[in-house]
């Protein structure tokens, strides 16, 4: 947590600025009176308007001098809180960009949204306000307390003793304001996470007509919200009046004390009267110390949060044995032994897989639903960790990659096409740094999307919503094809991402990807986009059921036969299968 | 008929408008509004805040009393006394700070739990298409970032403003009694305060509302490329996303920076003409008494008061800091909650009781956008308990379809009857409520499988979810999960995969038991072989229900009672399986493809 407010280091000298602009004014502010007085006992009382004059105007520009010093005091301030919050959000960012995706199973999307702006606005803000503010409340305080020592430090013990008091208290709401404030936040995160859920599933939600059972969701997260900021602020604005009727009493103390000695000739009326007066300056920096505690507990919860996120230690990185030179030059890919499961699952989904791929050949991995295709392909880029074996890649352990020159040399096409805000031109390029617009259209065109592009309003200047408005599924496939495709990548996966592609579209494609010398790997349901494939994998559970070309299958793998039998009607199962056999012999 | 003109525009703000400065006070007054039914908590805080700045104000002038008569004379009994009775002045002080705080935080988070609740109910009043251009995140930003705002500013401003008020108005007329002259002095400062707010508040506002976008778009950001963090790190494109985050993050310190600098300008300026004022004071009191016009007290008396008279002042004008940040929230939080709704049913919107299934589209043209057609001209008719199935090469329309029928989208022109009745003059809620559907991307909730299937019927017992879930083959695969059905599943689905979501979602429409089944690639990442096993389950769902089947692979939907082949947003071909092999159109040569492909 403390890391979190050390950022501040960076802005030393303009915080110095900001607090000695503070005192300036302060100073001014209490110059003021002593500069009162003398108008009164030099100019006024002693009929000297020279003196009037003259003391007015200096109290005048000091006046200017403080507005002066309180301006340039809001540039300053300004300037550390907008950069601390600016450098905090980009630490953050940056940490988030290299979770592994272990990390982000701790931290849901919600939870670091919120983290990323509204617990920075926090900090912010706080650390804006103690720049301009804070300062005041403890001068004010230690100021009250010193006249008093001096006027008469046998009165005043009252108010040392009185303000230990204060402080611990206050000290003490702090610490549990702190640990409130997190619970709220962490409830802000629950409201959040209900909202984008339902942001995500609007459409289902309005089919299945759940809005009111969402309503109900929704008002639960933001009741446990508004009943944790309600008791969080309760806890500490109650405690002000608390605090001053601590202080009354104290200056009732004085005054009784006061009058007995007063009664008894040890003090004079007027120093009882001083101190009375300096205790009720202290008590109105009251208000502002609530204020500051409010910050302060709020910002504490805050950095707690922040502090989580960037102290994450992020698991999947590159060993000191990676060799910084090594890069994908063939693509040629292999399983040894590879047992996998997820960190947070206990059942492994890959149990010693072993098979290969050579230089620009294909393979068609299938498998029934759940038995480990997706799990297996992102071995390769690295996202996950094996647990047992080891995954090659051009003959080498992929862990000896650096793991960006690693996946600059894979293309993924995921399962779900996700695109992202912006142009099609984008979307497509963000597959590769600087593409041009050649190399964008090049790539639409291979992905056979590039007609249905050229229907669109804007054409490549089409903006398109997190949500691919006015694209089918299909055509979000192949947009994530293109971007794909755009990075002539050495080894290209597709993820069952031609599942919404109509069987003609999809020939087209697996012709215009010969082109490409890379090796591929196609996840598919689609015997017959198997068959266009060097070789099949076959999963089952886990386990690499079969593995080799159409025709092998056909003899050694019962669930190949199966799922053929389940594609092709009884006529065309022979023709298949029989075509096949004759071309082959 | 006039649908063309009900549906909504796209709308454009996320894209390229500027922010307009709205008018601020009519936002103040419509937050003021949402306190509306809290009027009663309300005046008890105003009284709780009037007894508390007469008692705070009480407490002073009883010690000046007791100076006076008991501490200059040394009379402690007297002095006792007194004090007894000031320790009740403060218990009461205390008593009604203490009430007045704690009734107004129920009072603000309430309001503030009511604001979010109507921007909650809003967004689902929205039409579909208001979401298709926006980021989820900016908007979740105006759930919490935006309303967070007004969260921290009602829970304090409204006591202070309203105590500083009261604290003014009092010294003004004490200052009055004193001495008009110096007050008019001291009041000279008012004008000059007005004019300075204005110039400030003209610029603030304008950049916190710059500010609170600016942060909405990096929430924006921030949620879009955690959710697609997958591609990010295939890509390897951490690097473009940090460059990207940083530009937006470098908007966001600008507009912060301007928008807190001039919001820091308000107390200083207040300051200054306090401190003016002060001066004002000092210098044409001081010539004024050695004219003999008013005595020295009055001035140090005076002095004093106007010293009480700028600390309200000070405190209105840090308080005007937050209303400004909180009215900019609030603004973001109008504009949605001003957005043109879903048009609300027809009032004579009739509820179909039950549905028999019979589906007629009569020339049906629609567009996403307002250029260009999506379909065009649909005409067709499904009887009762049929199964249709739509296909067609990607785009043709066929997802569309599907939105019209359950009105996610309406019409541009044409017709849609169920049983005969137009579904424009059906209340979609009673529409929807007899439609199930498997969507393309199959969804999920955070929470227990239990759960998610339990969304297709939300009084399902556990044995009718387990059934729904034995017929959707979805059983298998869930009793292998570590904690069965009442696993919970996270957001994102992360370990279970694509079609074992599809799986669920199947079940749950299965659970649904609706009249009308709409599948829209339901089946689409379900191996072969576990789809010819809820086939089976299928066909006995869709029997005697109308069924709409959005496929690919054709093997699945080969049965169908009717197959409409779509092309270009129109109908190329309709028929059964085996009247389309006999035409050999579109549809011959799309189910021959495959083997074509071989030779």
């Amino acid at each position: 947590m403390w890391k979190v407010f050390s950022y501040l280091k960076a802005y030393r000298l303009a915080i110095a600025a900001a607090l000695f602009l503070t005192l300036l004014e302060l100073g001014v502010e209490l110059l003021q009176p002593l500069i009162m007085a003398k108008i009164i006992d030099q100019g006024i009382l002693k009929s000297d308007l020279g003196v009037v004059k003259l003391w007015g105007g200096v109290m005048f520009g000091l006046a200017i001098i403080a507005f002066i010093a309180g301006v340039a005091n809001s540039f300053f301030s300004a300037h550390v809180s907008q950069n601390y919050g600016f450098d905090i959000r980009r630490r953050v960012f940056e940490k988030v960009q290299s979770f592994s995706f272990v990390n982000f199973n701790k931290f849901p999307a919600s939870s670091l949204i919120t983290r990323m702006t509204n617990d920075v606005t926090q900090l912010q803000n706080t650390v804006f306000m103690s720049l301009r503010i804070m300062l005041r409340a403890p001068l004010l305080l230690a100021g009250g307390v010193i006249m008093s020592l001096i006027v008469n430090w046998k009165l005043a013990m009252v108010l040392v003793v009185a303000l230990p008091i204060l402080l611990f208290f206050l000290s003490w709401v702090l610490k549990k304001a702190g640990t409130m404030f997190r619970d709220v936040q962490d409830k802000l995160d629950g409201v959040n996470r209900v909202m984008r859920e339902n942001l995500m599933g609007m459409r289902l939600i309005k089919a299945f007509l759940r809005r009111d059972h969402e309503s109900d969701r929704f008002e639960q997260a933001s009741d446990e919200l508004k009943t944790k900021t309600v008791s969080s602020l309760r806890l500490i604005e109650v405690s002000i009046p608390a605090l001053l009727f601590v202080m009354n009493v104290a200056i009732l103390l004085i005054l009784w004390i006061g009058t007995k000695q007063v009664s008894l000739g040890s003090i004079a009326v007027g120093e009882v009267v001083a101190i009375v007066n300096y205790s009720f300056r202290i008590s109105s920096v009251l208000t502002i110390i609530s204020f500051i505690i409010m910050a302060f507990s709020r910002a504490k919860a805050s950095a707690h949060r922040i502090g989580e996120v960037l102290d994450t230690e992020v698991d999947l990185s590159e060993s000191a044995d990676t060799d910084q030179s090594l890069a994908i030059k063939k693509g040629v890919v292999e399983f040894k032994h590879v047992t996998f499961q997820y960190p947070e699952s206990e059942v492994a989904v890959l149990q010693d897989v072993s098979f290969s791929v050579k230089e620009g050949e294909t393979l068609a991995i299938m498998g029934s639903t759940g038995s480990g295709k997706t799990s297996l392909v992102q071995l390769i880029p690295r996202l996950y960790e094996v647990n047992d074996g080891q995954v090659l890649v051009d003959g080498q352990d992929v862990k000896l990659y650096p793991i960006e020159s690693l996946r600059n040399g894979i293309g993924v096409v995921p399962q779900e096409a996700v695109l992202f805000t912006g142009s099609v031109t984008e979307n497509i390029g963000w597959g590769k740094e600087h593409a041009t617009e050649e190399e964008v259209v090049a790539a639409a065109k291979d992905a056979q999307i590039h007609e249905t592009i050229e229907k669109l309003p804007n054409k490549y200047e089409t903006r398109v919503g997190q949500r691919g408005v006015n694209l089918s599924g299909g055509q979000k496939q192949r947009l994530s094809i293109a971007r794909a495709l755009v990075r002539q990548p050495k080894i290209l996966m597709l993820d069952d991402s031609t599942s919404a592609l109509d069987l003609k579209t999809e020939g087209k494609l697996l012709t215009a990807l010969r082109k490409y010398s890379c090796t591929t790997f196609i996840i598919t349901q689609k015997i017959s986009t198997a068959m266009e494939a060097n070789r099949i994998l076959i999963l089952d559970d886990g386990r690499v059921e079969a593995w080799g070309t159409h025709e092998e299958l056909l003899k050694t793998s019962p669930l190949y036969v199966k799922m053929v039998q389940s594609q092709f009607g009884e006529e065309e199962f022979q023709h298949v299968t029989g075509f096949k056999q004759t071309s082959s012999t | 008929m006039s649908q063309g003109s009900n549906r909504p525009h796209p709308h454009n703000h996320l894209f390229g408008k500027k922010v307009k400065p709205k008018n601020w006070t009519d936002t103040v007054k419509r937050i003021g509004r949402y306190f509306s039914n809290q009027k009663m908590l309300l005046s008890l805080v105003l009284l709780m805040v009037i007894v508390s700045s007469a008692l705070s104000l009480l407490g002073p002038f009883l010690i000046g009393k007791a100076i006076d008569h008991y501490v200059v004379k040394g009379n402690v009994d007297g002095l006792t006394k007194m004090l007894i009775g000031l320790i009740f002045v403060f218990i009461g002080q205390s008593l009604s700070t203490f009430l007045q705080n704690y009734w107004m935080i129920g009072i603000a988070q309430q309001t503030v739990f009511r604001m979010r609740k109507d921007l909650f109910t809003q967004f689902h009043r929205l039409p579909i298409s208001f979401f298709d251009k926006r980021q989820h995140g900016e908007l979740m930003s105006r759930v919490t970032n935006d309303i967070e705002n007004v969260s921290s500013t009602l829970n304090s401003s409204f006591i202070q403003v309203f105590s500083s008020v009261l604290t003014l108005l009092g010294t003004i007329g004490v200052m009055l009694y004193l001495s008009p002259i110096l007050t008019l002095i001291s009041l000279s400062i008012v004008p000059l305060m007005f004019f300075g707010l204005k110039w400030i508040t003209k610029r603030t506002g304008v950049r916190f509302k710059e500010q609170q976008r600016n942060l909405g778009d990096i929430n924006g950001y921030v949620e879009e490329i955690t959710s697609g963090q997958r591609i990010v790190k295939s890509f390897s494109q951490e690097k473009r996303v940090i460059e990207e985050f940083l530009v937006k993050n470098k908007r966001l310190r600008e507009s912060g920076y301007w928008a807190q600098t001039f919001s820091g300008f308000i107390p200083k300026l207040m300051n200054v003409l306090n401190n003016g004022s002060f001066a004002l004071i000092a210098g044409i009191g001081g010539v004024l008494a050695l004219n003999g016009k008013i005595s020295i007290g009055v001035i140090v008396i005076f002095v004093e008061y106007s010293r009480q008279f700028t600390r309200p002042l000070n405190d209105l004008a840090n308080q005007f800091n937050t209303l400004l940040s909180a009215v900019a929230g609030a603004e973001r939080v109008f504009e949605i909650l001003d957005e043109q709704q879903e048009e609300n049913d027809e009032t004579d919107a009739i509820e179909l009781p039950s549905v028999k299934g019979k589906v007629e589209f009569q020339e049906v043209s629609f567009s996403y956008e307002k250029e260009g057609t999506t379909v065009a001209g649909l005409n067709f008719s499904v009887k009762e308990g049929e199964t249709v199935a739509l296909v067609g090469p990607t785009g043709a329309g066929k997802t569309t379809v599907v939105n019209l029928l359950s009105r996610f989208y309406d019409a541009d022109k044409g017709q849609i009857l169920i049983d005969g009745h137009d579904i424009q003059k059906v209340k979609r809620s009673s529409l929807r409520s007899h439609m199930a559907f498997v969507l393309q991307d199959s969804f999920l909730f955070e929470g227990t499988i239990f759960e998610n299937i339990r969304y297709g019927r939300l009084d399902a017992t556990d044995e009718e979810v387990i059934k729904a879930a034995k017929l959707a083959n979805a059983d298998s695969f869930i009793k292998k999960l570590s904690k069965g059905y009442s696993t919970v599943l996270s957001q994102e689905g992360r370990g279970i995969s694509q079609g074992q979501k599809q799986l669920l979602s199947i079940a749950r429409a299965i659970l649904a038991d609706p009249s009308l089944l709409i599948l829209d690639e339901a089946t689409s990442s379900i191996d072969t072989i576990t789809e010819m096993k809820i086939q089976e389950a299928l066909q006995r769902l869709m029997k005697g229900r109308t069924s709409f089947v959005i496929a690919h692979r054709l093997n699945t939907i080969q049965k169908a009672d009717q197959i409409l082949v779509l092309h270009d947003g129109g109908i190329l071909e309709k028929g059964t399986h085996e009247e389309l092999l006999v035409n050999k159109g579109f549809y011959h040569s799309l189910y021959h493809s495959q083997l074509k492909k071989e030779a």
